[in-house]
């Protein structure tokens, strides 16, 4: 039980996938604007990061297996591009509530670093099927932390004067980098807790 | 592509006006994983670079055969097969760099640079203008990341490519290679280019370009031909998609 | 209608399949020219390490398994002119970034000769220390249970740890502590 927690932890505040792996930058900088989209985006993130995981670790033993471990790259991103298009599917059809809050964010994904980052890291680490789920849930919220509390940053600094040469993306990146400083006062935490 | 540009235009676009880093905001998460010295950026930025040159001609090569309706996916099984083969390269030949790029080094796959030239560029030009304009996109990149990764190497571990440079007296400051460090660096090279752009008579760089974005048309779609940033405003585009999607079922049906 | 359903659904599905099948070739190809490489390059590698972390052994014996708390570790007994000179060990511990791999070696007197890293990915300027000499050099010469402490005056069996990095130094210590253990296990009834 112990190590699922140590997992999830580390996941989410000291191995946090956008301020420590910078995995996911694209949609943290671009989907931050307001904090329902940020949520919504995270949502969407942590369905498909659990649904990928899901499903290429099992494919991952098969082309073990075969010797086929050389395929691992473009078979998972295969299967994370099929299962977004699937969900999108279906979310339509059968649940339209969803589909309206999280789906169009869903296209977005594919090419989200993150959700191939974490299938792949949860080979490379050499994770048990129940290690690679949580370390992927760990990973979900720790996006989703990262975008809610990025989202407020930045609500903040609509409102500030910001000196003219940092207008726009740079005072953007300044911000997180202030962001992910505060990350960095989570390192160890895990460690000591579970030691 | 309203006007014909000559091929040396098309490979100094990619370096200069159109730098896929600091204009078009592309390839992030790259840029700011793998700056933690120079080596592993030139690395990056070479492997990078191989990647798109290849997927551009072969995407080029097979834009009138790829059916529009699977060319994402078509796309993305070129890219990821240029990026294994690439991967099994740098294991075979240059360990260390390997070592260096980690998971880095699988991830080209879901670069949106390349994924975004194959969508704006190679699927709609001929194969020696896809080439030239992958390798200019390339050799842009990577002049991005030794800039970033100069300034990071410097100034957080004292050194370039290895060598120490700065006295001993002068501690290094590590943050400058931990992320916080990636993300200040970022922000004011982007700062610097923004002005040079400005002193060149060019815009800001935009945080998503949604020309560039390989995504922006399953998102203008959604948003009824609105643009990529309008993931924002999402909830009054949804009513607009409506008509747009029927328009589309219709087209299909005939 | 029935030839909308061909251009809407079979030829897309037959062309996206040709690529993938055309993709996987050239993929097996490649590994079949890159696999093996880069097996001799891992061998090679180990096979440096071995050597560096024992200098005075000149051959190494094959590989030899010894579990210790029911993990199986890799170990190999290192030779000089015939007489038995030491062993390496390959263990590990888990770090910041993931497993870091070490080989240990250890002479006849239980006395860690070298450690050398074979696999970290630990954060660049701080974890990535590890590699320094500096740090690698203190394991040099112990041949007690080590324990890793951050400030203060450092006794015989304390290994400094690298600054800002203590999870790092602690996984590299457990790995230099189990093969300690292992030594015991393995070293002890033939050196007596």
């Amino acid at each position: 039980m112990k190590i699922f927690f140590a997992i999830l932890l580390t996941a989410i505040l000291t191995n946090n996938y956008i301020l420590s792996k910078f995995l996911g930058i694209c949609p943290f900088l671009g989907v931050s604007k307001k904090l329902n989209t940020a949520v919504g985006m995270s949502a969407a993130v942590i369905f498909v990061m659990l649904l990928a995981s899901a499903v290429t670790f099992p494919l991952n033993t098969f082309l073990d297996n075969h010797n086929l471990g050389y395929l691992q790259t473009i078979v998972f991103i295969l299967v994370i591009a099929a299962l977004v298009q699937l969900v999108e599917i279906v979310l339509r059809k059968y649940i339209p509530a969803l589909y309206n809050s999280l789906g169009i964010y869903l296209p977005l994904i594919t090419t989200n670093c993150a959700v191939l980052g974490v299938t792949i890291l949860n080979i490379d680490n050499g994770y048990t099927f129940a290690e690679a789920m949580v370390n992927s849930l760990g990973a979900g919220l720790g996006f989703m932390v990262a975008m809610v509390m990025f989202a407020g940053v930045r609500s903040k600094l609509e409102t500030c004067e910001v000196p003219k040469f940092l207008e726009g993306l740079p005072i953007t990146l300044i911000a997180a980098s202030l962001t992910s400083l505060s990350f960095l006062g989570f390192t160890g935490l895990v460690e000591n807790m579970f030691a | 592509m309203a006007e014909k540009k000559s091929l040396g235009q098309e490979f100094t676009k990619g370096i200069i006006k159109e730098n896929p880093v600091l204009r078009l905001v592309l390839g992030t998460c790259p840029t700011l994983a793998t700056t933690t010295s120079m080596e592993s950026a030139i690395g990056m930025g070479i492997s990078a670079a191989i990647v798109l040159v290849c997927s551009n001609i072969v995407i080029s090569a097979l834009r009138k055969v790829i059916p529009q309706k699977v060319r994402i996916p078509c796309y993305i099984v070129v890219i990821a097969a240029f990026v294994t083969i690439v991967q099994m390269l740098v294991k075979a030949f240059v360990p260390t760099l390997d070592e260096q790029l980690g998971v880095y080094l699988p991830l080209i796959v879901v670069n949106c640079i390349i994924l975004g030239r194959a969508e704006a560029f190679a699927g709609k030009n001929s194969i020696v203008a896809s080439a030239v304009d992958g390798l200019g996109m390339g050799v842009g990149f990577t002049v991005a990341l030794i800039v970033m990764s100069a300034v990071r190497e410097l100034l957080g571990a004292g050194s370039l490519l290895g060598h120490s440079i700065l006295p001993a007296s002068i501690p290094p400051m590590t943050i400058f290679i931990l992320a916080p460090g990636g993300f200040f660096v970022f922000g004011l090279i982007m700062a610097c280019a923004n002005k040079l752009a400005e002193m060149g008579g060019g815009k800001k760089a935009k945080l998503s370009g949604c020309e560039a974005c390989p995504m922006a048309e399953s998102c203008a779609k959604l948003h009824g031909g609105e643009a990529c940033e309008t993931a924002e405003n999402a909830e009054t585009a949804q009513a607009e998609a409506t008509p747009v999607e029927t328009a589309e079922v219709k087209e299909a049906a005939e | 209608m029935k030839n909308s359903v061909v251009k809407e659904i079979v030829i897309p599905a037959i062309s996206l399949l040709l690529i993938c099948i055309v993709a996987t070739a050239l993929l097996g190809f490649t590994n079949q020219i890159t696999a093996p490489k880069i097996e001799q390059l891992a061998i090679e590698t180990q096979m440096k390490a071995k050597q560096e972390v024992l200098s005075s052994a000149s051959e190494f014996s094959e590989e030899k398994t010894v579990s210790l708390d029911g993990v199986d570790y890799a170990y190999y007994e290192g030779t000089a002119n015939g007489e038995k000179v030491g062993f390496v060990f390959a263990t590990s511990a888990k770090g910041y970034g993931g497993d870091i791999k070490i080989m240990v070696g250890i002479d006849n007197t239980g006395a860690v000769t070298g450690v050398s890293i074979l696999e970290i990915e630990e954060t660049a300027g701080l974890g990535m220390n590890a590699k320094n000499e500096s740090f690698l050099s203190q394991y040099t010469g112990k041949s007690n249970t080590l324990s890793v402490i951050k400030n203060g005056e450092k006794g015989e069996n304390d290994i400094q740890a690298l600054t800002g990095a203590t999870i790092t130094s602690n996984a590299m210590t457990k790995a230099v502590n189990i093969a300690l253990d292992l030594y015991k296990e393995v070293g002890g009834e033939s050196v007596g």
